[in-house]
C-alpha cells in the first residue's frame, strides 16, 4: 500500500482506484535471481489477492524442465518462487499473454498490468486502462485491490501524440520491425498508426515490439483499435515510415544465419498460431531443436496442433526462451519477434536470425 | 552549482557520476550480480554503476527491471543514488522498494561522467562539486524586425570569433535587466533602448562552469551602433538567420527562451 501511495504522490494522484484485473511480472528466476525471491517471499506472507491476478512466465516449462537443461538449483528455486504466488492466490497462469487465457478485461476498465508487452495490448487493443507497473507496483495491486489514479486511467491522457503514416502494406515480419521504429522514437509516448491493417496476432507482434525499445504504453490505429477516435494531438510529431526504415531494423537483428535454436512464442504463441505452425511442420522438419512457447491454457485449446509440434519441435509452457537458461547450451536463436531479438543478445547472451515464422521453418525445413 | 530537480525517492549519496544519453531498460541493460552495463547498444557499456551516481534521461523496456535494482542492492552492487530527465515507473518502484535515492526533471546536459555530485533525494536536489556557477546577461537588440549579431573580437577572454548577443557578466547585487541596459551602452552605444521581453535563464555547462544565461529583448529605434573593444563586426539579420552563424554556446536557446518569455507592456526601464 505504501508503494501505491507513494507512486501516486510521485504522478499528482488524488486517490486510489479499484481494479478488475492485474498481471504481475516478475517470475522467472533467471531474471529476478535471489533478490527477487526474497522479496516475494517477505511481501507475500500472509497476503492474498483481491482481483482476479495472472503471472507472467518462468524460468523452465512445470512439467518438462528436464528437457530444457535447467540445473537443479534453478528448479527447486524457480519452483519456491511459484510457491509464493501460489500463496497468494493468483490464477496459475505463467503467461506473458494473460488476455488469451480469461484474463482479459474490457474497454474502460481500471486495471493494473506489469509486463510491457501486456500494458501495451491491454491499452490499445482491448481499451482497458492501466499504467505500465512495475513488477513489484502490480504485485502490490494485486494484494490491495487498488492503484493510484493518474496517467491512463484518465481519458484525457489517452490521445496519441505521435503520428505514423504507412505507405506500403505491411508483411508478417514488419510488425515487429515497425514496433521497434515506432518504439525508440516515441520514447513514452503514444503512436497512433495511419494506414495499417493487422490481425490480433500482428497487434500482438506490434505490441511487444514497441515496449521493448522504448517505454510505450499504449498505441492507435486508425479504424482498427477500439479508442482511435480519440485522435491524436495537433501539433505532434508526424513520421513517414519507410520500408528501409523497417529493414535496417530487421537487418540489425541478423548477426548469424546458423542458429542453435529456433524460438517461437515472443509474446506466447495464441491457438492460431499454434495450428500455423503444426499445419507446416507437416511437410517435415530437418532444422536445429526447435521451442514453440505458448501458455498452459492454450496447448489444452490446441491439442491436435501440439502433438504434430512435439513430433519435431517441443511445445514449451510456462516459459518463453528469454527468460530460460537458453546460454547454457545456445550461441544463435531464430526467432520471428522483435522483442526476442532485443532482449537476447544482452539477457541471454545469443546472436540473433530474426525472420517471420512460414521463412524460418520453410528454410530449415 | 546546484541543480534542483525533484525528490522522488528519498535519501542521499555522495559519489563519482556516469552519465549516459539513452534510456535504460534495467532487465538485459545491467548485470544485477556486477552492476555492469551489459547492453551493447548503450553508450556506457561495460562500464560499471556500482558505487557511482547513475544519470540516464528515462527508463524503458521490462517491468521486470524493478527487480534487478533490488538485486543490484541485495548483490552490494547499486548505484549510490539515481538522475533522470523524466522518471518512469518501472524505475520509480526499483529505487522505491530498495532504498535508492532518486532525482529527476534534470537537465542532464549540465552533467559529465566523473564529476563528484552530491545527491539530496528528500529535497531534490545534486551539488555538483567543483563546478562554478557564473551568471550572464544576454541581449538581443531589435530594430526593424532584425536582430542584431555582434562578433567577439580577439580581446575577450571568451569565445573569440564567434557570434553573439550583448553580454556582460552579473555581479552579485546587480538586477539583471539593469546590467543588460549598462551593456547596451557600453557595447553597441545605444542608451535607453526599450525592453520588449524577459526569457527564463538558460543554462550551459563548459568544462568546470555553468554558464547561466538571463536573456533578454529590446527594441531600438536606429540601427546606428557604436562598438567597443569587446567586438569587431556587427550585423542585422532576420532571426530565422541565427543558425547559419558560428555563435557562442546556446545562442539559439537563449532567443529562444527570449522569445517565449515574458512580455513587458509598459516598455519603461
Amino acid at each position: 500500500m505504501e508503494l501505491l501511495i507513494a507512486l501516486g504522490d510521485i504522478y499528482d494522484a488524488t486517490r486510489l482506484i479499484p481494479v478488475t484485473s492485474v498481471h504481475i511480472s516478475g517470475a522467472s528466476y533467471k531474471t529476478i535471481g535471489d533478490a527477487g525471491l526474497k522479496f516475494l517471499s517477505e511481501i507475500c506472507k500472509g497476503c492474498h489477492t483481491k482481483a482476479k491476478s495472472t503471472v507472467n512466465p518462468i524460468g523452465m516449462d512445470r512439467e518438462r524442465y528436464e528437457e530444457m537443461k535447467v540445473t537443479e538449483e534453478f528448479v527447486s528455486k524457480q519452483k519456491e518462487i511459484i510457491d509464493h504466488y501460489k500463496s497468494l492466490g493468483v490464477l496459475d497462469s505463467w503467461t506473458c499473454t494473460p488476455y488469451l487465457i480469461g484474463n482479459r478485461p474490457g474497454l474502460g476498465e481500471d486495471i493494473a498490468w506489469a509486463e510491457s508487452s501486456a500494458v501495451v495490448f491491454a491499452n490499445s487493443v482491448l481499451g482497458a486502462r492501466t499504467n505500465r507497473e512495475g513488477g513489484p507496483s502490480a504485485l502490490a495491486s494485486s494484494i490491495t485491490g487498488l492503484t493510484p489514479d493518474y496517467g491512463l486511467h484518465r481519458e484525457d491522457n489517452r490521445k496519441g501524440n505521435a503520428l505514423f503514416e504507412l505507405d506500403f502494406e505491411l508483411e508478417e515480419k514488419d510488425f515487429a520491425s515497425l514496433g521497434s521504429f515506432a518504439g525508440e522514437i516515441c520514447g513514452t509516448r503514444t503512436p497512433y498508426f495511419r494506414n495499417l491493417s493487422a490481425s490480433e496476432d500482428n497487434l500482438k507482434t506490434l505490441s511487444a515490439a514497441l515496449a521493448s525499445s522504448g517505454s510505450v504504453s499504449m498505441f492507435h490505429v486508425e479504424g482498427l483499435t477500439p479508442e482511435w477516435k480519440l485522435g491524436y494531438e495537433e501539433d505532434c510529431e508526424k513520421v513517414t515510415v519507410e520500408r528501409k526504415d523497417l529493414e535496417e531494423i530487421a537487418n540489425s537483428w541478423n548477426t548469424n544465419d546458423s542458429p542453435n535454436l529456433i524460438a517461437f512464442g515472443c509474446p506466447h504463441c495464441s491457438t492460431a498460431e499454434l495450428k500455423r505452425i503444426a499445419d507446416m511442420l507437416r511437410d517435415g522438419w530437418k532444422g536445429p531443436e526447435l521451442w514453440v512457447c505458448t501458455s498452459r491454457e492454450a496447448c489444452r485449446k490446441a491439442p491436435d496442433s501440439v502433438q504434430e509440434i512435439d513430433k519435431q519441435g517441443k511445445v514449451l509452457c510456462d516459459t518463453c526462451v528469454i527468460v530460460s537458461s537458453v546460454e547454457d547450451f545456445s550461441e544463435t536463436v531464430a526467432t520471428n519477434s522483435g522483442k526476442a531479438s532485443t532482449y537476447l543478445p544482452s539477457l541471454c547472451k545469443q546472436k540473433t536470425m530474426f525472420d517471420d515464422m512460414e521463412t524460418l521453418i520453410r528454410r530449415f525445413q | 552549482m546546484i541543480l534542483k530537480g525533484r525528490g522522488l525517492s528519498k535519501g542521499t549519496g555522495e559519489a563519482n557520476l556516469i552519465v549516459s544519453s539513452e534510456p535504460v531498460s534495467f532487465l538485459g541493460g545491467v548485470d544485477a550480480k556486477s552492476g555492469r552495463i551489459i547492453d551493447e547498444r548503450s553508450d556506457v557499456f561495460g562500464e560499471s554503476i556500482a558505487g557511482k551516481v547513475f544519470a540516464f534521461p528515462s527508463g524503458k523496456g521490462s517491468t521486470v527491471g524493478s527487480y534487478v535494482l533490488y538485486g543490484l542492492v541485495i548483490n552490494d552492487c547499486a548505484p549510490v543514488a539515481i538522475l533522470n530527465e523524466r522518471s518512469e515507473v518501472v524505475v520509480t518502484v526499483g529505487v522505491i522498494i530498495s532504498g535508492i535515492p532518486l532525482v529527476d526533471c534534470l537537465d542532464l546536459s549540465l552533467l559529465r561522467t566523473g564529476d563528484m555530485v552530491e545527491v539530496n533525494g528528500d529535497e531534490g536536489s545534486v551539488n555538483v562539486e567543483g563546478v562554478e556557477e557564473v551568471h550572464v546577461v544576454t541581449s538581443f537588440l531589435e530594430n526593424e524586425g532584425k536582430i542584431l549579431l555582434l562578433k567577439r573580437s580577439e580581446l575577450v577572454g571568451t569565445y573569440q570569433g564567434m557570434w553573439a548577443g550583448i553580454s556582460g557578466y552579473l555581479e552579485k547585487g546587480d538586477e539583471a535587466v539593469e546590467r543588460a541596459v549598462i551593456e547596451i551602452e557600453e557595447e553597441v552605444g545605444i542608451s535607453s533602448p526599450r525592453l520588449l521581453k524577459e526569457g527564463k535563464p538558460v543554462s550551459s555547462r563548459d568544462e568546470n562552469t555553468l554558464w547561466v544565461v538571463h536573456p533578454f529583448l529590446f527594441h531600438v529605434d536606429s540601427p546606428k551602433v557604436k562598438l567597443d573593444w569587446e567586438h569587431k563586426e556587427h550585423k542585422w539579420i532576420p532571426q530565422s538567420q541565427i543558425p547559419e552563424f558560428e555563435t557562442v554556446p546556446r545562442l539559439i536557446k537563449a532567443f529562444e527562451a527570449v522569445v517565449q518569455g515574458l512580455r513587458h507592456e509598459d516598455g519603461e526601464r
